[in-house]
């Protein structure tokens, strides 16, 4: 340690191997290059830094807060060409946005969360983020869910200037809790990571009061060692607080919690691979009382215009966060003012500590007294921490000793750009007929409905507060029984703006598929965004103003094919931005989800794509849930039945032979899903659902038992491609389909809609409650939706 | 005149904002209140014409649900004494129940003394969810009169399950129908499957369940179908459909 402190003092002189060893020992995952640009700038500045010149440069440069893999230059060869990226992210995604140019997105990909126009009246814009928290997961499943959850309400909270939440998300991936995968010494098993994830989202977001109403789980082996936890978080903000700016000479205020020791490096941490002897003292350590002591001062304050710019304590801590606000300003903080709950903390580690729940207010000189008499009515702690200068340099200081010196210009824009190198070589994929399967359509059915991607997650959702606030007028349980999956929450956040009469709200929901990655990335984006979009439009949210975030989750990016897996989807979701005309208002990704056991063995994640989708409900009364509503009704089935089992749940169960992912045609989805927004709009339909995973046959059982009601159904007349098997139009995943359940009274003014399109009846709602499914009336399979659901109504935790 | 409400909020209480914008609607004029502000005398609860406690996770429910915020309100003890003598309406939703209990204003005694407990649920977690209840149309409460004789209300708690040692006082709340909501499918263990009490005169009322989350008919997971009967009820179309939320807080308002 000496010796390494002393080398610091020689940093300028050292060479490639010295700076790569002292990164080593200090844990700071800078690279080569980053080292060499480091040590340039300080020899130009012709003096040795401080250790906490050298931290701040590590949190700032990190993966997790400045994505640079995402967000560099990549050289990208596929089918015999190269292609360059000079910004992959800017390229693709941000481009999408750029192109549509929206004018209901209010502020995308600038803030800590994206907005997008809100509400009747244009008086209030809505933010949504989503994060990732995976590696803290790993090592502590409570403490990491926790902190992520808590970590992204404060990314909410820190939006503009500061956004009410009023829904969280919550997306996770774990190994399969029936695994015989052998696990390294030292790995949690899934089971364990699983509980204590649900434990930590659980109980960080019933105490924060936000309604946690949306999400999924998907149960994978390869995220046995790394399991994925995306918490995301949305709120709503009125239109006049939207943008936020520092000024010189405004105080710099910490706000909520203490510093202390725990999360020291949590960024540059979560920017390299898990390894056996990873130490779980990189993770905080949450308290959510704290937070909502933050929520409630700071949006009191905001109202009143106490402080002119915010922004949250998150990776990198005050390092991150003052260094961000004062980026165009400069920064003075003495860090003896800080409150700590540690006395035996170094100074660089109060300015790189990433303990939780604090927020960063940049307040001008005269509010300063009224800002404490909210925070003390509020039991809310603070600290004046120092001011926003206007010399454009950052100076930290502990009583008379330096800690940090350095010029933002450096800070923010040196940071050295290495071009990654990406390759991708398509897939081996045969469509040839599905093999017969050994049991019968009935049996696999069963298998289908109780495998853990597609059973129900009450055991889970019942354990969330989904309902706080009193506002989720469309639940991720629903129907008859209370029991049914929703396809999207529907969120009327009026009855905490006060403003009972008006009945605007918003919808939101997912797609996620990376069993289709393993075969095609880029179809895997696609079909992603479409299944999203078709959640939304299940309820009746206006998907023509459909907001998508994307969230990656990579193995390292070092190797070349995640590079080009990446690309890959990248360019899928550029795609589907364009055709769906709906763009990406925030992104997020999260790299070195790959990890080594004992013996050396590599266990990278797949690619895994989470996008996330937003749309406005412009009457919440009119929303629809997925459960049959009454004998009689008819059943038309929306979009085509196409060929291909690629990455189908059926697949995982019974080798089809066949692994064809078919294609998405934007273009047709499109129309389609316009024709069923009127129906919907008019009061047509009373149901609606998504075909996908499991397929048709799962489709309509959950439609059924949700609603108490059989169905008769024939696939004679559903529009399908030719010669397609019995297996592919019961348990084939192929996309933009949607079971649609519409009033007999109504059907001819539906049909007036939906003329020349390929929407077709299928059936019809029964009183006797069986499924009974043919095709040219040959019995497929016949059961009581009861004895279904109860395959499917399986207790995962 | 609008009756004036008082909606207490302390640190981690999160469905001060919803109740007070239920009574608001339902025709009274809420204002949130934080604890310490009637503890420094800047607010006085007598200047109140009903007060509500409302649900989330007072100071954490660090030592048990509600325990702090109780040991907070001591100090005001005397006023609160007087606001439920002179039969003001005190309803305690949730985490309000878990206070009223933890002081000792419900279940009503001479000494103020706390004699029952909302303890952790029989299953050990939070759970949430509907719950279909039981009104007990005998009982002097005045925040459950009129309703039908079975009610849906959306359950959020983690210590729900209502336990009182004394045989003698349970004896009496089922004998004065004190009992004014019971479960019809138990969810947590309470004891005589209580899901709320009053006092005897009817106007201090703590409930478990959510009577905001339940406010209008498009609420209730099993929609349409609650709203066509809210419809058929009041036969005013969509924009009136009032749930039996609505009315838990009306009569509140009423009754002033």
């Amino acid at each position: 340690m000496k010796n390494c402190e002393e080398q610091i003092s020689n940093f300028i002189n050292l060479n490639k191997r010295d700076l790569a060893g002292l990164n080593d020992f200090f844990g700071w995952s800078l690279n080569a290059l980053e080292l060499k640009e480091a040590r340039d700038y300080f020899k130009k500045i012709k003096r040795a830094p401080f250790r906490g010149d050298i931290e701040t440069i590590a949190q700032t440069w990190s993966e997790h807060c400045k994505h640079k893999t995402f967000s560099g230059p990549v050289k990208f060869k596929y089918r015999g060409r190269t292609k360059r990226y000079k910004n992959l992210f800017k390229e693709t995604i941000v481009k999408a946005t750029n192109k549509l140019d929206k004018s209901w997105c209010l502020s995308v990909f600038s803030d800590n969360a994206g907005i997008v126009e809100f509400g009747k009246d244009k008086k209030w814009g809505v933010a949504f983020k989503a994060e990732t928290h995976n590696h803290p997961c790993a090592i502590e499943p409570y403490g990491g869910a926790e902190t992520g959850v808590g970590g992204v309400i404060r990314d909410i909270l820190g939006v503009g200037l500061g956004a009410k939440p009023v829904l969280n998300t919550d997306n996770f991936c774990f190994g399969r809790l029936d695994s015989k995968m052998p696990l390294p010494k030292k790995a949690l098993s899934a089971k364990r990571i699983f509980s204590g994830v649900v434990d930590g989202v659980r109980d960080y977001g019933n105490r924060m009061g936000i309604p946690t109403a949306s999400g999924g789980i998907y149960f994978d082996d390869g995220y046995a060692l790394n399991p994925l936890v995306y918490v995301g978080c949305a709120g709503i903000i009125p239109r006049n607080k939207i943008h936020k700016k520092v000024c010189s000479g405004d105080l710099i205020v910490s706000i909520g919690g203490r510093t202390g020791r725990d999360g020291i490096h949590g960024a540059t941490f979560s920017s390299a691979n898990i390894d056996e002897d990873t130490s779980s003292a990189a993770v905080q350590i949450g308290h959510a009382l704290n937070e909502k002591k933050v929520l409630d001062a700071l949006l009191k304050a905001r109202d009143l215009n106490l402080y002119s710019a915010v922004t949250d304590c998150g990776a990198g801590g005050f390092s991150s966060a003052i260094g961000e606000l004062g980026e165009e300003t400069g920064a003075r903080v003495y860090l003896e003012k800080a409150l700590l709950k540690d006395s035996k903390i170094e100074p660089w580690e109060i300015w790189v500590s990433e303990s939780q729940e604090r927020m960063v207010l940049s307040v001008p000189k005269k509010n300063l007294s009224r800002l404490k008499k909210i925070l003390e009515e509020e039991d809310c702690e603070y600290c004046v921490l120092g001011e926003f200068t206007s010399d454009k340099k950052l100076s930290v200081t502990y009583n008379d000793e330096t800690v940090v010196n350095l010029d933002m210009l450096f800070l923010h824009h040196k940071l050295p750009n290495i071009e990654k190198s990406a390759v991708f070589s398509d897939f081996k994929v045969s469509n040839k007929a599905p093999k017969k399967p050994k049991k019968n359509y009935l049996s696999i059915l069963k298998d289908i409905l109780a495998h853990p991607n597609v059973c129900s997650r009450h055991s889970v959702i019942s354990q969330y507060d989904h309902e706080v606030q009193g506002g989720t007028v469309i639940k991720p349980l629903e129907g008859k029984y209370g029991d049914g999956p929703g396809d999207a929450a529907v969120i009327w956040p009026h009855a905490s703006t006060g403003n009972m009469k008006d009945f605007s709200g918003f919808a939101v929901s997912h797609g996620f598929n990376p069993a289709l990655g393993k075969i095609d990335p880029y179809e895997m984006a696609m079909h992603s965004a479409d299944e999203a979009v078709r959640n939304l439009l299940c309820v009746g949210a206006n998907i023509k103003k459909t907001a998508f975030m994307d969230n990656f989750c990579a193995a390292s990016p070092k190797d070349p094919k995640v590079m080009g897996e990446l690309v890959r989807a990248s360019e899928g979701c550029y795609d589907a931005a364009m055709g769906f005309g709906a763009p990406f208002i925030s992104g997020k990704d999260s790299f070195y989800n790959q990890s080594k056991d004992s013996k050396g063995r590599e266990y990278p994640i797949p690619l895994s794509l989470l996008i996330s989708s937003l749309a406005p409900v412009e009457d919440i009364r009119k929303a629809i849930t997925m459960n049959f509503k009454k004998e009689g009704n008819l059943i038309y089935m929306l979009g085509m039945a196409s060929c291909g089992m690629g990455g189908s749940i059926y697949n995982e169960i019974n080798k089809s032979g066949n692994n064809f992912i078919s294609a998405l045609n934007i273009k047709e989805a499109v129309k389609l899903y316009g024709a069923a927004l009127e129906a919907i709009n008019k009061g047509f339909a009373a149901s609606a659902h998504d075909v996908s995973q499991g397929g048709f046959a799962v489709a309509i059982s959950e439609m059924a038992f949700a609603g108490g009601f059989g169905a008769d159904i024939d696939f004679e007349n559903m529009a399908k491609e030719k010669d397609i098997s019995e297996i592919e139009l019961l348990f084939g995943e192929s996309p933009s389909r949607i079971i649609i359940e519409i009033e007999k009274e109504n059907e001819k003014k539906f049909l007036s809609l939906i003329k020349g399109l390929a929407i077709k009846k299928i059936g019809v709602v029964k009183e006797d409650p069986l499924l009974d499914i043919k095709f040219c009336e040959k019995r497929l399979l016949k059961e009581n939706i009861f004895i279904l659901k109860d395959s499917w109504k399986r207790e995962l935790l | 005149m609008r009756p004036k409400i008082i909606v207490l909020r302390g640190a981690g209480t999160n469905c001060d904002i919803e109740t007070a914008s239920s009574f608001d609607y339902a025709g009274g004029k809420a204002e949130l209140v934080h604890i310490n502000k009637l503890l420094s005398g800047e607010k006085k609860l007598l200047d109140f014409d009903i007060a509500a406690f409302p649900g989330g996770f007072s100071y954490g429910d660090d030592i048990s649900a509600g325990k702090i915020f109780a040991v907070k309100l001591f100090k005001i003890l005397k006023d609160f004494e007087k606001f439920i003598k002179s039969k003001r309406p005190v309803i305690g939703i949730c985490n309000g129940f878990q206070i009223l209990a933890k002081t000792g204003f419900l279940p009503e005694n001479s000494g103020n003394k706390q004699v029952s407990t909302l303890y952790t649920n029989d299953c050990g977690h939070f759970i949430a969810g509907w719950a279909a209840l039981k009104v007990n149309k005998k009982s002097p409460c005045i925040f459950t009169k009129d309703l039908p004789n079975e009610i849906q209300l959306p359950i959020a708690h983690g210590e729900g399950k209502f336990i009182i040692e004394d045989k003698k006082i349970m004896a009496r709340i089922v004998k004065l129908n004190l009992n004014a909501l019971t479960y019809i499918k138990n969810p947590n263990g309470s004891m005589e499957d209580i899901a709320g009490i009053v006092n005897e005169s009817g106007t201090c009322f703590g409930l478990m369940p959510h009577p905001e989350r339940n406010f209008f008919s498009y609420h209730n997971p099993d929609r349409p179908a609650s709203m066509e009967k809210a419809h058929f009820r009041s036969g005013t179309g969509l924009k009136e459909s009032k749930a039996v939320g609505y009315q838990i807080f009306k009569n509140a308002i009423d009754y002033i």
